[in-house]
C-alpha cells in the first residue's frame, strides 16, 4: 500500500469516528471568522456611537481562540493516544519517527484545513445571521449587511494555522518521546489501578463535601452585612473561590467513590446490572480525570453565571427603568414642563402629570439600622434623604409624627437591611423632627436624581412637611426642589411621545440637566446588556460545544476500555436491552454529576450578588440554566448512541 | 440421560469468494454429570466448537439441544435468556470485571437471575469456603494472584447451578500448582454436585482429570478415550499415546 493510500485510508477512518471533532472545529473557525469579520465590519464602526462594538469583539475573539486552542490540542491528545498502536506497528515494520509524524501531519493537514475552509464559508454566511441577532438583543433598527473582509479571512487563516502547528508540534514530541514498546502498551497504562478504598481517600472526600458546602455558605453571607468594608469582602470572594474550586476537585477525586462505595457497602455483594456498569465504573473512573472534570465544571459554572446575570440584568432593563425614572416621563423644571405638556396637548396624546416637592433633609436613622456599617464611609445619624408631602403621594395618608420610607432600592436593601418599626429623626436648619418609622412603600415616587440612584423616600405628614419647609437646611437642597412626572395614558403612545421629548432634549438641557425618559433608559441599558450578552452567550455557547466534545471522546475511550467487561456480561446472559439500560444510567452520572455541580456553583455565585445586576432572579436564570442543560444532554445522547455500537460488537 | 446433543454442525467463516469452513459436520454427545475434555492441536476448531456448542457464536448448519431445548433455533434475546440460567463459563483470560470485588463478581449471575438475597449469600458461602476464595472476598480482581482469579471466576460459573459449564483453557495462564488446585476443585464439584464441564485445553495433564477426552482434527472428532475405571496416571498415559499420533502436520 503506498503511502497516500494509507493517508486516505486512515482519513476515511477518522472522520467517521470523530465526526464530532470536525464538527467543533468547523463551528469554532466559523464562528470566529464571524467575529472578525463584525469586528472588522463598517457597519460596526457606525454602531460604535451607541454600542463599543469592535472592542467587544476582539476580546471574544481573543477569548475565543483561548477555549478552542485548549480544547483542539486536548482532543489531539486523547486521538494520538488511541492511535498509539497503530503508530507502534509502523515504527515496526521499520518507518521512522519522522516520516510517520510526517503522515499524521499531512492527514491532520487535510482534515484541518478542510474544515477550516468549509468553517470560514459557513462563518460568513453565518456571520450577516449573527449580525441580525446581535441587531436584535440590541435594539438597533438597521438592517443587516456585510462585506466579506480579506483582513479577517487572513487573520483567521493565521490564528489557525498557528494552533495547527503548535498540535503538530506536540505530537511530534509525543512520537519522539516513546518507544516501540511503551507504545503498544499506552492503552492499558492509563488505567489508574482498581483497588480497595483507604482511610485517605474517604477523608478526602469527606472534606472535598464540607469545602463545597461552606463555600456555599460563605457566599450566601457575602452582601449580608457581615463584611463591610470592601477589602473584606474582596478576601471573603477569594476564599469562596478557593474553597469552592478545591471542593470540586476534591470531590471527583473523593466524594463520588466515597459515596458510591457506601452505597456498594450496603448491598453486601449483591449487585443488579444498572450498579454494576454505572456504580463500580464511576467509582474509578471520576478520581482520574478529576482534574479535566474540575476545570469543565469550574468553567461551565462561570459561563452559566456570567450568562445569567448579564440576562438578569437585560431581562430587568424596565423594571430598573421604573424605579430609576418612576414615570414614564420625568422633569424637575417647571418651564420644561410645560412645554412638554404643550407639545403633547399639540398631539393629542393624553397624560396624567404629578407635581412632588421634594425637601433634602438629614435622617437620623440609627435605631432602624439593621447592621452596624463602621467600615463604609457613612453616618447613620445623618442620612441626606428626600423628604416629600403625603399629599402628593396618590393613596397613601400619613398621621402627623409618623412616617414611610419608599421605593428602596434592592440592592441597597440588601447592604442596608432596616427594621420594620422605629424611631427617626429629621434634622432641620434648628430643631428636629422626630417621627415614628412606620414600614416601607414598594413603589417609587421620584425619579433616581433626588434620591442619589435608590435611597428610600421619607413620605411624612403635610404638617411636618409644612414645619421641614420653614426650617430646611439650605446647604444640601439640590438645584432643583419640584419633580413633574408625566404619564402617557394610552401605552401605545408613548414611543410618539418619546420622539416628542427626545426633540426637545436640547431645549430641556438649557434649563436643567436632570430629566428622563423611561424608555430611553431601559432601551440604553438593553443596548449595553445585549452586546455583553450577545458575546457571552456565544463564548458560553463554544464552550459548552468544545467540553461536551471532550467529554464525548472520553466516553468513546471508555467504551472500547470496557468493552471486555461487555464481551463477559453478554457471556453470562445480560442481553444487549439489559446492558444498555445500565449504560444509560451510568451516562446519567457521568455527564449529570458536573452539569449538576456546576449549576448549583452557578446558582450559588448568582444568588449572592444577583440584586447588584437587576430586580428579575427567577425567570432569567433558570431560561439560562435549562437552555444549558438541553444542549448538553445532547453529548450525553450521542455517547449512548455511541455505546450502543460498542455493546452490539462486543460478542 | 444426554444433556446436550449436536447433530452434523457445520461452522464455515469468510464470504462465497473465499470460504473457510472450521467445523466440518460434527456430532456429539454429553451425559448428565459427565466431565469432558476437548482436545486437539491448533487450528483443529476446538475453541470454535466450544463456542457454538455454549451459543456465544452460531452455527452455518446443524442443530444442537442442550437440556431438550434447540439453541440453534433461538433468538438472540432468547438466547441470552437461556445463557443466564442454563450455562456458566471459565475463560483462560479469567474474564473477571476489574472495578468488582471478587464476590461482586460471583453474584453477578444471580442478580440477573432475581435469586434472593439471602439465598445468593448462602450460596456464596459454600462454594466460596469450598474454593477456598472466602478470604479474598473483597478485594479486587488486580490484587488476586492467578490462581485466586480463576478460582473467583469458577465460584462465578457454579453459584446459579448451570447444567452445562464451558471452560475454554482454564488453566492456560496459571503456574502448574493452581493448575492442579484448580483441576481437582473442578473434579471435586463435578463429583458432589453432579455438575456437567466441558473444557477445551491443550494441556494433557489438565484433560486428564476429565471422565472423557474427545480429540478433535481437522473440524471432525478424530477419536475418543474414557477414563473408565483406571487411575489418573494411567489415563494420562492414554491422552499421551493419542496425542503422540495426532500431533503434527499430515504426511
Amino acid at each position: 500500500m503506498s503511502i497516500q493510500k494509507l493517508i486516505l485510508r486512515n482519513l476515511r477512518n477518522n472522520l467517521k469516528n470523530y465526526y464530532l471533532y470536525v464538527f467543533a472545529l468547523i463551528f469554532s473557525v466559523a464562528l470566529y471568522f464571524a467575529f472578525v469579520t463584525l469586528q472588522f465590519d463598517p457597519a460596526m464602526n457606525e454602531a460604535e456611537s451607541s454600542v463599543k462594538g469592535a472592542a467587544f469583539f476582539r476580546t471574544a475573539s481573543i477569548g475565543l481562540i483561548v477555549i478552542v486552542g485548549v480544547f483542539l490540542l486536548y482532543a489531539n491528545h486523547i486521538f494520538i493516544k488511541r492511535r498509539s498502536k497503530e503508530i507502534g506497528l509502523f515504527q515496526l515494520i521499520g518507518m521512522t519517527r519522522n516520516r510517520i509524524s510526517c503522515i499524521l501531519s499531512v492527514e491532520n493537514f487535510i482534515m484541518y484545513f478542510g474544515s477550516t475552509i468549509i468553517g470560514t464559508f459557513l462563518g460568513f454566511s453565518a456571520s450577516k445571521f449573527i449580525m441580525m441577532i446581535l441587531y436584535k438583543v440590541t435594539q438597533v433598527n438597521e438592517t443587516a449587511s456585510l462585506h466579506f473582509s480579506w483582513a479577517a479571512l487572513i487573520q483567521t487563516l493565521i490564528v489557525f494555522t498557528l494552533i495547527y502547528v503548535l498540535i503538530m508540534f506536540t505530537n511530534y514530541l509525543y512520537i519522539r518521546k516513546q518507544s516501540i514498546l511503551s507504545l503498544f502498551r499506552v492503552q492499558s497504562s492509563t488505567e489508574n489501578q482498581v483497588k480497595k478504598m483507604s482511610v485517605f481517600e474517604m477523608v478526602i472526600g469527606v472534606v472535598g463535601i464540607l469545602f463545597i458546602i461552606s463555600g456555599y455558605y460563605l457566599s450566601s453571607k457575602l452582601f449580608g452585612g457581615d463584611f463591610t468594608s470592601i477589602t473584606e469582602i474582596f478576601l471573603a470572594m477569594v476564599i469562596i473561590l478557593g474553597l469552592v474550586i478545591l471542593g470540586t476537585y476534591l470531590f471527583y477525586k473523593g466524594s463520588v467513590s466515597f459515596i458510591m462505595n457506601l452505597i456498594r457497602k450496603q448491598k453486601g455483594g449483591y449487585l443488579n446490572i444498572n450498579e454494576v456498569l454505572s456504580l463500580s465504573s464511576l467509582m474509578f473512573r471520576m478520581k482520574s480525570n478529576a482534574l479535566l472534570l474540575t476545570i469543565i465544571t469550574a468553567v461551565s459554572a462561570l459561563a452559566i453565571g456570567l450568562l445569567s446575570l448579564t440576562y438578569i440584568t437585560y431581562y430587568s432593563a424596565e423594571k430598573t427603568a421604573e424605579n430609576y425614572v418612576s414615570s414614564d416621563f420625568a422633569l424637575t423644571n417647571q418651564d420644561s414642563g410645560s412645554q412638554f405638556k404643550a407639545a403633547l396637548d399639540a398631539e393629542n396624546i393624553a397624560y396624567s402629570e404629578r407635581t412632588v416637592d421634594v425637601i433634602q433633609a438629614e435622617l437620623n436613622v440609627k435605631d432602624i439600622l439593621d447592621v452596624q456599617l463602621e467600615g463604609l464611609n457613612f453616618d447613620p445619624n445623618k442620612m441626606t434623604l428626600p423628604i416629600v408631602s403625603d399629599q402628593d403621594v396618590k393613596d397613601v395618608n400619613v398621621s402627623p409624627g409618623e412616617t414611610y420610607l419608599a421605593g428602596y432600592a434592592n440592592m441597597l436593601q440588601n447592604f442596608m437591611p432596616l427594621h420594620d418599626r422605629g424611631e427617626v429623626e429629621i434634622i432641620g436648619k434648628e430643631s428636629q423632627i422626630p417621627l415614628k418609622y412606620q414600614g416601607m412603600l414598594d413603589e417609587p415616587i421620584i425619579s433616581s436624581y433626588f434620591t442619589n440612584g435608590g435611597l428610600p423616600v421619607v413620605v411624612v405628614d403635610e404638617s411636618d412637611f409644612k414645619q421641614l419647609q420653614e426650617d430646611r437646611n439650605e446647604g444640601i437642597q439640590k438645584s432643583s426642589s419640584i419633580f413633574i412626572g408625566v404619564d402617557i395614558s394610552n401605552h401605545g403612545d408613548i414611543k410618539q411621545a418619546n420622539e416628542i421629548f427626545n426633540d426637545m432634549e436640547e431645549k430641556f438641557m438649557e434649563r436643567s440637566p436632570h430629566f428622563a425618559s423611561q424608555l430611553n433608559t431601559s432601551m440604553n441599558q438593553k443596548q449595553n446588556m445585549g452586546l455583553s450578552m450577545f458575546i457571552v452567550g456565544f463564548l458560553g455557547l463554544t464552550f459548552l460545544i468544545t467540553s461536551g466534545c471532550i467529554l464525548y471522546f472520553k466516553q468513546m475511550d471508555q467504551g472500547e476500555e470496557e468493552k471486555p467487561s461487555y464481551t463477559i456480561l453478554r457471556k453470562l446472559g445480560f442481553t444487549r436491552k439489559d446492558l444498555l439500560r445500565g449504560i444509560k444510567t451510568k451516562q446519567l452520572f457521568n455527564f449529570g454529576i458536573p452539569l449538576v455541580i456546576g449549576l448549583l456553583h452557578s446558582y450559588f455565585a448568582v444568588k449572592s450578588g444577583w440584586f447588584l445586576f437587576g430586580t428579575e432572579l427567577w425567570t432569567p436564570m433558570l431560561m439560562v440554566m435549562g437552555l444549558y442543560t438541553v444542549l448538553y444532554s445532547i453529548f450525553g445522547l450521542l455517547s449512548v448512541q455511541y455505546y450502543k455500537k460498542v455493546i452490539k460488537e462486543a460478542l | 440421560m444426554t444433556i446436550l446433543q449436536a447433530n452434523k454442525i457445520h461452522k464455515t467463516y469468510g464470504n462465497k469468494f473465499n470460504k473457510h469452513e472450521v467445523l466440518k459436520g460434527l456430532d456429539l454427545s454429553i451425559e448428565r454429570g459427565e466431565f469432558v475434555s476437548i482436545m486437539g492441536p491448533s487450528g483443529s476448531g476446538k475453541t470454535t466448537l466450544l463456542n457454538v456448542l455454549s451459543s456465544i457464536d452460531r452455527v452455518t448448519r446443524g442443530t444442537i439441544n442442550i437440556e431438550d431445548h434447540e439453541i440453534t433455533a433461538m433468538k438472540e434475546k432468547k438466547l441470552a435468556e437461556f445463557r443466564k440460567h442454563h450455562l456458566g463459563f471459565i475463560f483462560q483470560e479469567y474474564n473477571l470485571l476489574d472495578t468488582l470485588t471478587a464476590k461482586e463478581n460471583i453474584l453477578l449471575p444471580l442478580s440477573i437471575a432475581n435469586v434472593s438475597k439471602k439465598e445468593a449469600t448462602i450460596r456464596f458461602d459454600r462454594l466460596a469456603k469450598e474454593l477456598g476464595i472466602y478470604e479474598v472476598k473483597d478485594k479486587y480482581p488486580n490484587e488476586l494472584s492467578g490462581g485466586q482469579k480463576q478460582r473467583t471466576s469458577a465460584v462465578r460459573a457454579f453459584i446459579h447451578e448451570p447444567s452445562i459449564i464451558f471452560a475454554d483453557e482454564p488453566t492456560g495462564a496459571l503456574d502448574s500448582k493452581s493448575a492442579s488446585d484448580l483441576l481437582d476443585k473442578l473434579s471435586d464439584l463435578n463429583d458432589k454436585l453432579s455438575a456437567t464441564i466441558v473444557m477445551v485445553t491443550h494441556d494433557m495433564t489438565a484433560a486428564s482429570f476429565s471422565n472423557r477426552v474427545i480429540f478433535i482434527q481437522d473440524g471432525q472428532i478424530y477419536t475418543q478415550l474414557t477414563k473408565g475405571e483406571q487411575s489418573r496416571q494411567d489415563f494420562y498415559k492414554d491422552i499421551m499415546k493419542t496425542q503422540g499420533v495426532l500431533g503434527g502436520v499430515q504426511q
